[in-house]
Parts: C-alpha cells; structure tokens; sequence
C-alpha cells in the first residue's frame, strides 16, 4: 500500500528515506518539487500530486514534510492518517518532532519505521506497543547506554501484543496509583471588524496520564454531557455505553494518551473571553499608517487571562512600527512582517493598550488588504464551554487510586479581522 | 571535522568496519555502522561497504543486528552473491527463542528480495506460519505475499494458499488481516482473495477486535461481497452502523463506502447513511491536520452532488480562516457556492468578498469566480460586489473580475448593461493574456453598446507586435472582425491593419493562418462572413447551473474514498463538465482541462451524462468553400457527437487511431473561426506519442501549424 517514505524539510532536502518495497528513485520527489516551486508558500502544496506511475501523499507536520509514494488506487484517508501517525510516534518518542531531532536520532527512527510497516500495511502503530518494542531514548538512558553498552531493544518479550486488550500490557505495576485528567479546550473563532462573531467553534481533548496497578476499569462521567457533538475517542472507549449512558468506560492504556477529541459548536453559544478595540489605518498620503490596539476581558467566567499575546501579519509594504505599549512589549519580525504584542496578564482594571506609527516603504502603494490579529491567551481551572467531569470510578481493582481533573482553556485559531 | 567527498568517506568508513580494534568494542563497532547507515540516509552510496557489513551483521547486539538488515535489504539487489552470505546469520536467528528476534530475521530475510535466495526462504516462512508467537506469524504471512511479488509468475502453492485461508481464524486479528492483505497480493491475477458468506460473516463479527487500519482492509475488501438476501444484507448493514459514525475518518469513510456498495439498489438506505455521516464527516472537516481537512472537503463536495441539501445548515463550517493553506480555502469556496440560499446569501458574499484581497493571487481568483458562480442566481447583488472590486485597481483582481463577468454574462445576458458599463477603464489595470482575452471576447459580444470599444482595440492593435500571448492575437482577429461587422466605419482602417500585419509579418502560423481565413472570408461576402463569425452558438440557457437535479448516488459512489475526488484535475475540469460556457484559455498547458480529456473513462463522463440533457450540440458543417463532402463521412467516426463548450470541441474517436485524420484535421478547418481549442478523445492508449503526432502531422496541410499536446491518462494498475 505505502510504497516508500521521504521526509523532506522546509528547503527541499530529502534527508531521510525508507523503502517498504522495491527502492524508487529521489526522482520521484521532483514532482513534489516542483508543485512547491509553484505554490506562494511552501504551506500550499496540495496534499495529493499524481505524476505519471505513482500517487504522492504529503502531510506538512512542523515545518516537515511527509512524502508517501504509493503505487496503486488507496483511501486517501487512511494514507493521511497513517503518516499523521508517524509524526506523532516521533513526538512522542522525542519531544519534538523536527529535522535535527530526527537526524540526531536515526537508528531509532528506521527501527520505527520498521516496525510500523511491513510490505507497504501498517503493523504496530499503538504507542504502547512500540514502546516495548523499542525504548525512546532518555537522556539519562543515553548516558547510561554509553556507559554501559546496553541497547535500546526491549529485552523482554513483547508481552502487549499477547494480552488480550491490545492497548494496555498485562502486570502493570505502581507504588503510587494516580490518574490524571486535563480537559484543554481550543476557542476557534472569527470576529469581524465590529466584534461580533463571525464564526466560533470550541476544540477540546481531554488528555490522560494513568497510572494504574493491574486492570482497572475506570468510568468518567460528566455534569452536562449533551454539550458535545461529534466525540472521537481513544479505541478503548465502550461506545455503546456512550450512547446509552453518556459516560465514558474504558479501561485505560498505560501512561499518557489521549482519551477523547470532541466538538462544541453553533448549537451552544460559545463564550468569547476577550474584545479588542482595534484601528489599523494607512494614510493615502504619505508612507506612513497607524494602529490602535485595547484589548479588555469579555466572558472570562470569573478567571484571570494570562499568556495573552497577539500577532499581527502586516502588509508587505509594512517596513518598521514605532509604537507603544501600557503593557508588555512588542516586535516586529521585519522579514516575515509579524507584529507580536506579548501582553502576559490581562489586568481588567488597566487595559492593555498598543498604539503608534507604522512607516511604510516609500512610494509604495496604499495596503489593499487589511491585516487581521490573531490572539493567543489561556484561561486556567475553566474549560469554557461549560464541560465539568463530576466523577471518576474505579472497578476491578482493590486499592484507592489519587484522582484528579485540570482545565485549561486556550485560544485555537482565534482571528479579528480589522 | 575536515570535509570528506563521498569517496574518502566510504574508504574511512571500510577502514573502521575492518579494524579487529572497532570490531571488538561492541560500541564503537555499532557507532561505525551507524555512521554508514547516516551516510547513506543521506544519499552517499555505501553499497561498496557491503562484504564489511555482512560480517557486521553476525553480532549478539540486536539494535546493531537491526542496523545491518536496514543496509542489507537496501543494497541487496546490487550483490547478490555476498547476501548469500547473510541467509545462513539469517536462518540461525529464526531458530533463536526471543520470539522477536525470530521476527525481525524473517522480515528481513523477505525483505532482500532476492529470486535467488528464495529456495532457502521458503522453509523458515512456512514454520514462521506455524509459530506460536503471534508477532512471528504476522510477519510470516505477509512474508509470502512478498515472495510472490519476488516471482509473479510462478506456480501458486496451492498448500500455503489453503494455510493462509485457515489462517484467517487466527487469533491474532493482525495474523488475519495480514492474511487477506497477503492472499490479496498473490490471488491478485485470480481477482484477490475468495470471498463467501462464512468469511464474510466471520471478518465482520471480528471487525471490532482489530486496529483501525485493519479495520479499512477488511471493510474495503468485503466490497466485493454480494448479500444473498435482503435479510442478510440488513443484518449486514446493522452490524456496521457502530462503525459507521466511527471517531477515525478513515474507517468512516471505508464503511459508508461498503454501505454505498452494498446498497446500490437501495437509493433510500444510502441517503440515510449520508445523513448519518454528516456529524463525522464534518468533524473531519475541523479536524487539526490540513490534509484531513482537505480530504473530508473534497468528500463532502462528492456527497453534496446527490444531497444538495445535506450541510446547507452549517455553511459556516466552511469559512475560511486566515491561515489556511490556498488548497483548503478554494475547496471551501467551492462548497460555499454549492451551499447558498436565499437566507444566507448575504452572508456568504460578505464573506467571499473579504477573501477577493486575499493576499494569493490564486485564493483572490478563486473567490472572485466563486461570487461569479453565485451570480447566477444573484446577478444583481455579485454584480455589485464585482464593480466594487474593479475600484480596488489592483491587476490581478481586475483580471479575475473581468473573467468572471465574462462567463456571467454568457449565461445571464441580463447583465450585460451593468459589465458593458464596468468594462470602461479597465484595460489599462489588465496584465495578464486570460484577463485581455476576457476583455477581448466582452467587446466582441457586446462591442455595438460599449462606446469606447474601437478606442480600445486600436490599443490592442497598435501593440500587436510585442503582444507575446498567442490566445490574446487569436481573439483579437476574431474581435475586430465582428467588431467590423456591426461598426465597420470606426474598425475599417485598423482591421485592414491588423489583417495586413497578421498575414505579413506575424510569425505564429495559427495567427496567420487565422487572419488568412478571415481575409478570404471577407472576400466572400458580407453575408458570407456574418453567416461564420455569428454562427450558432450553445444555448446559454440549458448550461445554467443552479437547479441542477441532483444526481443519483451510484454516478460517483464508485469514487468514493479513492483518490479521484482529490485529483487537482477535477477543479478545472468542472466548468466543462457542468457544461456551463467558461471562457477557456489557448495556451495548450498540460495542466488544464485537456489533462484529462484524452483519458478513456473521461469520456463517458463528459459524453454521456451531459450531452442529452445540458449541453446543446452541433455538427461542424463544412462551409463551402472550403471543402466539400465532409459531413456524411465523418461523422460515423464518432462515438459521440462533438459538443461546443464556447470554442472548445470536444470529439470522441471510436475507430482506431490511423483513423484520427478524419475525425480532426478537415473540420478544424472549416471551423476555424470560432474553435479555440480542439479536445479528441481517444479510446485506446496512445502509446507511441510520435504515432498521433505523425498521423496528425500527416493531414494537416503544411500551412497551419497545430499545437498538439498529448496527455495520457493515468492508469496506475
């Protein structure tokens, strides 16, 4: 099915390969090449380019690309999948998912690869399986491997794959038995020039690290389940107990992993925690436009918003911006024309205020297009759609487990147009 | 570190792998071999270390072991003798009790693919089925498929075929999965692995036990898997519905395939499973990775052809945010357009109207030919918004305004007034050869209400010579003629001129060949040249896009969760499709819509479908004095008739190729006036391009130049 593998960086150099079946030529990539030549930003490039004798299928995963060559008609969903999959494996096994941390790890990225693929079918994608296939590298295991000469193979036999629940290995032992929820909500949202919402939409996932001797089957219920649409969960999941119940039942993998993706949108009016004020204007006359920036707090639920930040992608002709901050500080990156105000701490008393000069290019024309700000910021201990787990049990084990619940929210792709 | 040329690298490298020093250190050896794997990550060719590295390979240190395989199975095509060397490391290791590394020494001995080597492969692999770890049997079964691949034209062995079979009760979900995956691959020339009711019902009552991927295999091949009864079908049906509105895409998307499938005689079942779809499928839509998102967009553009209805709700999903990436932002447009009533109207072009200055060339096009499309059944309002862009005096813009009124008015003459009106001023902003070839044909259709039209065109005229666009000095001709036609006391002078620089001077034979017909037109008369130049034309009004019915599910359900709903071709191949009048370039560029055209299975999709109902049709009739005794001939080449989409001509030719002369060259000719653009279709592979190329060269008369382009379809087996 997947033919070969290329991973190639944002400048265009193939640097790793990995052939499942019979070698193909770097030739093929001039394809690819090519499209990017083409496209505005490297970003563009279609996912699917056809060349005369194969399919390539790209993901972009952190200024990467994913290139899969596949010879024969395939579910373009499931290839995209896949090499989504991949990328996360090395996230997951290294921290970060980039050239110089792949290159620095190669070994065990072709073991990986190995063993996720075989004859072009994926085998062993589940992360804990992996893990005891293939150890991720620590640093105090890479100094100690130094040291000592020992590999990064498991020496034991694969016992997950023998078990019968496929995601969590058998003789699971802790002294502390914890378990760990973080419900992180992502706003997305437009707001047109006069504030009002264009568009809003809340992503959330609740990410779990459990830490449970033996086989525990754990139940999570929530205050107001109806608030979700369209839930996506971890395989463990009992979804027919979901749909009957609305709670969700599972008994967990081991260690962290990612319980549940959900939806909320338009049916429940989504709160937006912050307003900005904002005027960004050029002068017709003159090279020369200014901007004026307040942002104050909204439907904040009764938190502080901290990490509040905001960038700007300014106009091509955009050369320098002398400007004001009541608030933390500002840059202007000159080659890629980002604004960015670092606000920090949103103080509803004294409201952040960013204000000046921008100086265009001379002779330039006026800035048809005006920019839009896109806001970061995150609310701690609320998730702001609402969602409130109200408990957490446990069967089939004897001790008493530590639980606990975080929220965070975030801002996703939160956009004001000007 | 001092630089090293690839040479001195591999040279450093032998020295290290050879020295007992190195060897003896089990880490630095490993590090060595590791630096040689780098280099050859990165591209150096290391295939020279290969005897170093077989010896390296007989080592107790398994990540070392691994290492060596990934070097093995790379170079082993190139040095088949010395692997012979590695198969008996390789069969020791298949005997060792870690069930792992039994594993990896099977995988990699069926990874050398070496036909050589296959005697001492079979006898490992036909144990490895019999293992009892489940991670050695996995590997075991696709192991054969790959010694197939190796050989595919040997004798089938009918035992393993049978184990594989029984196989399929394995355990081990995977061990089943692999095992279709692998009778797929070899039973491929038989048409893949048997399906009957007993494995069907077993596959599916195991669907749940295995992982996602295994999931869309077995979903994918029980397509092949027909119900006996109605009884049996629902039950079928009831079992997938879990998976149906399953969390991952890709099952999603496999299952409402097999639904799709399975009830192709079930129109009411499959318009339920859209429905039930929706929330999924829109989920996909917001998922985080783009390439997801892309690919749910184009699906849902496929679903909206039969359920028009089907996200009419939930336009807002398809906004598009500032930082997506141009392919995701013109999808999006598209299914916009798809999804605009009378509510949301206004809505949506507001919306579109602040991706017109988008900062890519392409998105801004895109959204300006998106509100273009609107327009047809909200001229008044899009007309607005389009006028107000021409303000914006930005060139690529105005070109994408002045293209999209074009094919606006085409279809809704009622706006003529409003374009004749905007189209003042506007040459000055316009750059490109496609907008001044809009620009163009506008002021030959409506040139008698647009005052300035001569002053225009005598720019146009007086700049020829340097005009570099072939389409732009084709459509020239063609507009000062009929330009000529209805104020021939303001055009007389500069059509002579034109006409006379044309024949003269020009160097592009099609130009001048144009302009030579033209001349010896005039020379036939007034009537004669109107009865050509206002010849018939499709009828706008059977093109028109909005109220298309919707189509039934089974035109494209054979499509679905293939990769052709992604193909870029399919953007611009639509106008043509829809059979609604879209201004088409001249510039044969392989990328356009002729890509696809030349391609067998596009031409029951352009042909069939459209030619009854939407698209009007007509028959070049050889003008006389050009050639006599064409009509009854031709015409019996064809597999369908020609059809016009606005100057391009579409044919068919069902005959063999040699019979190509008389489907193409002679009623070019006569219709040279209006066709822009001839597409033939053809039905058998072109293989030897020289071959069309000659047999077109052959007929045309030496003195019209053709710019022949050849696509060929693409047909990955």
């Amino acid at each position: 099915m997947i033919h070969s593998l290329f991973l190639i960086n944002h400048s265009g150099d193939i640097f790793l390969e990995k052939h499942w079946k019979s070698v193909i030529s770097h030739s093929v990539c001039d394809y690819f090449f090519e499209a990017k030549e083409k496209a505005v930003d490297p970003e563009d490039v279609p996912p699917v380019l056809q060349t005369p004798h194969h399919y390539l299928i790209t993901v972009h995963r952190g200024k990467l690309f994913f290139l899969s060559v596949v010879q024969t008609e395939v579910p373009p969903l499931f290839v995209i999948e896949f090499l989504h999959r991949v990328a996360d494996t090395f996230q997951d096994y290294f921290g970060e998912c980039s050239e110089s941390v792949i290159k620095d790890n190669v070994v065990t990225v072709y073991e990986l690869l190995e063993e996720m693929l075989d004859n072009g079918f994926p085998l062993a994608t589940e992360s804990n399986v992996l893990k005891e296939l293939i150890r991720p590298p620590t640093i105090l295991r890479s100094v100690v491997n130094t040291l000592t000469g020992s590999s990064n193979v498991g020496d034991t036999l694969p016992t997950g794959q023998l078990s019968t629940i496929p995601w969590r290995r058998a003789d699971v032992k802790y002294t502390n038995n914890e378990a760990y929820f973080d419900v992180i909500e992502e706003i997305d949202a437009i707001l047109d020039k006069s504030g009002t919402t264009v568009f809003a939409e809340i992503q959330g996932v609740i990410e779990a690290s459990v830490r449970l001797t033996g086989m525990p089957d754990l139940t999570l219920s929530f205050m107001n389940p109806r608030l979700l649409d369209d839930v996506s969960f971890h395989p463990c999941v009992r979804f027919k107990r979901w749909e009957s119940e609305r709670t969700l039942s599972f008994i967990p993998p081991d260690g962290n992993f990612t319980l549940m993706n959900y939806h909320v949108s338009s049916q429940n009016p989504v709160a937006i925690p912050v307003y900005v004020k904002q005027s960004i204007s050029f002068f017709e006359s003159g090279p020369c436009g200014r901007l004026d920036i307040t942002i104050g707090p909204k439907q904040t639920m009764g938190k502080t918003v901290e990490a509040l930040m905001v960038k700007i992608h300014m106009p091509k002709a955009v050369l320098s911006a002398n400007l004001t901050a009541t608030q933390g500080n500002y840059t202007y990156d000159l080659p890629n024309k980002v604004l960015v105000w670092d606000i920090g701490k949103l103080n509803p008393q004294k409201l952040p205020n960013l204000k000046g000069i921008l100086s265009l290019q001379a002779g330039a024309p006026k800035p048809e297009d005006n920019p839009s700000l896109n806001i970061d910021l995150r609310i701690q201990q609320v998730a702001i759609s609402g969602l409130k787990v109200s408990r957490l049990e446990m069967f089939g084990e004897k001790y008493k487990p530590f639980k606990g619940v975080k929220y965070v929210t975030k801002a996703g792709k939160f956009q004001v147009r000007t | 570190m001092p630089y090293l040329g690839s040479e001195d690298a591999v040279r450093e490298l032998r020295r290290a792998l050879s020295n007992p020093n190195v060897q003896s250190d089990q880490l630095r050896y490993r590090n060595t071999v590791l630096k040689a794997i780098r280099a050859m990550s990165q591209g150096v060719d290391v295939s020279d270390l290969f005897s170093e590295m077989v010896k390296a390979c007989a080592t107790v240190d398994i990540v070392q072991k691994k290492l060596v395989y990934v070097f093995l199975c790379s170079y082993a095509t190139l040095n088949p003798e010395l692997s012979l060397l590695v198969i008996n490391t390789l069969r020791k290791d298949c005997q060792d009790p870690n069930p792992m590394v039994r594993s990896l020494a099977l995988r990699n001995m069926t990874n050398l693919r070496l036909p050589s080597l296959v005697e001492y492969v079979e006898q490992p692999l036909a144990a490895g089925l019999r293992d009892r770890a489940a991670c050695v049997r996995r590997v075991a079964v696709l192991g054969w498929a790959k010694l197939h691949n190796l050989q595919p034209d040997a004798e089938i062995d009918a035992a393993v075929v049978n184990e594989l079979y029984g196989l399929l009760r394995d355990p081990d979900p995977v061990v089943m999965v692999n095992c279709l995956r692998a009778l797929e691959e070899i039973l491929k020339k038989e048409g893949g692995v048997a399906i009957n009711k007993p494995i069907t019902h077993h596959l599916l009552n195991r669907l749940k036990e295995s992982d996602v991927w295994g999931q869309c295999e077995v979903l994918r091949i029980l397509q092949r898997y027909h119900p006996q009864s109605e009884d049996e079908l629902f039950d079928i049906l009831s079992l997938l519905d879990a998976s149906l509105v399953s969390p991952h895409p890709p099952v999603m998307a496999a299952t409402l395939g097999l639904f799709l499938g399975l009830c192709s005689g079930l129109p009411a079942v499959s318009l339920a499973a859209l429905e039930r779809v929706r929330g999924p499928l829109l989920a996909a839509c917001g998922s985080t990775s783009r390439e997801t998102r892309f690919t749910a967009l184009c699906h849902i553009q496929l679903l909206l052809r039969s359920l028009p209805g089907l996200m009419g709700a939930h336009y807002k999903r398809f906004f598009c945010g500032y930082a997506e990436p141009a392919y995701i932002k013109q999808r999006k447009m598209q299914v916009l357009v798809e999804l605009v009533n009378d509510e949301n109207v206004a809505m949506l072009l507001d919306e579109l109207k602040g991706y017109c200055t988008d900062v890519n060339p392409e998105t801004a096009q895109a959204a300006i030919s998106a509100i273009g499309r609107i327009g047809r059944s909200y001229s008044d309002r899009c007309l607005e918004i389009l006028t107000g862009l021409l303000g914006l005096k930005q060139e690529h813009i105005t070109s994408a305004v002045v293209q999209t009124m074009c094919d606006l008015v085409w279809v809704c003459p009622q706006c003529s007034d409003t374009v004749c009106s905007a189209l003042e001023g506007c040459e000055e902003m316009l750059q490109d050869s496609q907008g001044r070839q809009a620009l163009l044909w506008l002021l030959a259709a409506y040139g008698e209400r647009v005052s300035s039209a001569p002053y225009t065109l005598e720019g146009f005229i007086d700049r020829v010579r340097s005009e570099a666009s072939l389409g732009v000095k084709m459509e020239l001709l063609t507009t000062t003629m009929r330009l000529f036609l209805c104020r021939p006391s303001e055009t007389q002078d500069m059509l002579g001129r034109l006409l006379h620089y044309c024949i003269e001077e020009e160097m592009d034979m099609c130009v001048r060949d144009q302009a030579l017909l033209y001349y010896r037109l005039l020379h036939c008369g007034i009537e004669e040249t109107h009865k050509v130049l206002h010849g018939q034309r499709s009828d706008p009004s059977l093109g028109v896009l909005i109220g298309r019915p919707a189509e039934p599910i089974n035109q494209w359900a054979y499509s679905f969760n293939t990769l052709e709903p992604l193909r870029q071709a399919g953007v611009e191949t639509e106008p043509a499709s829809r059979g609604s009048p879209e201004h088409v370039t001249f510039d044969p560029k392989p990328n356009t819509d002729l890509s696809d055209t030349l391609n067998c299975s596009q031409i029951e999709k352009l042909g069939t479908p459209i030619s009854g109902q939407l698209l009007p049709f007509f028959f070049a009739e050889p003008l006389k004095f050009h050639q006599v005794g064409w009509g009854a001939s031709v015409h019996s080449h064809f597999q369908i008739s020609p059809e016009m989409f606005n100057r391009v001509q579409v044919r068919a030719l069902a005959g063999p190729l040699k019979d190509i002369h008389r489907v193409v060259p002679k009623p070019l000719l006569c219709y040279l006036g209006c066709v822009l653009r001839f597409v033939v279709l053809l039905e058998d592979e072109p293989s030897p391009q020289s071959e069309v190329q000659s047999a077109l060269e052959h007929v045309f008369i030496q003195d019209v130049s053709v710019h022949c382009c050849i696509h060929l379809s693409l047909n990955p087996d």
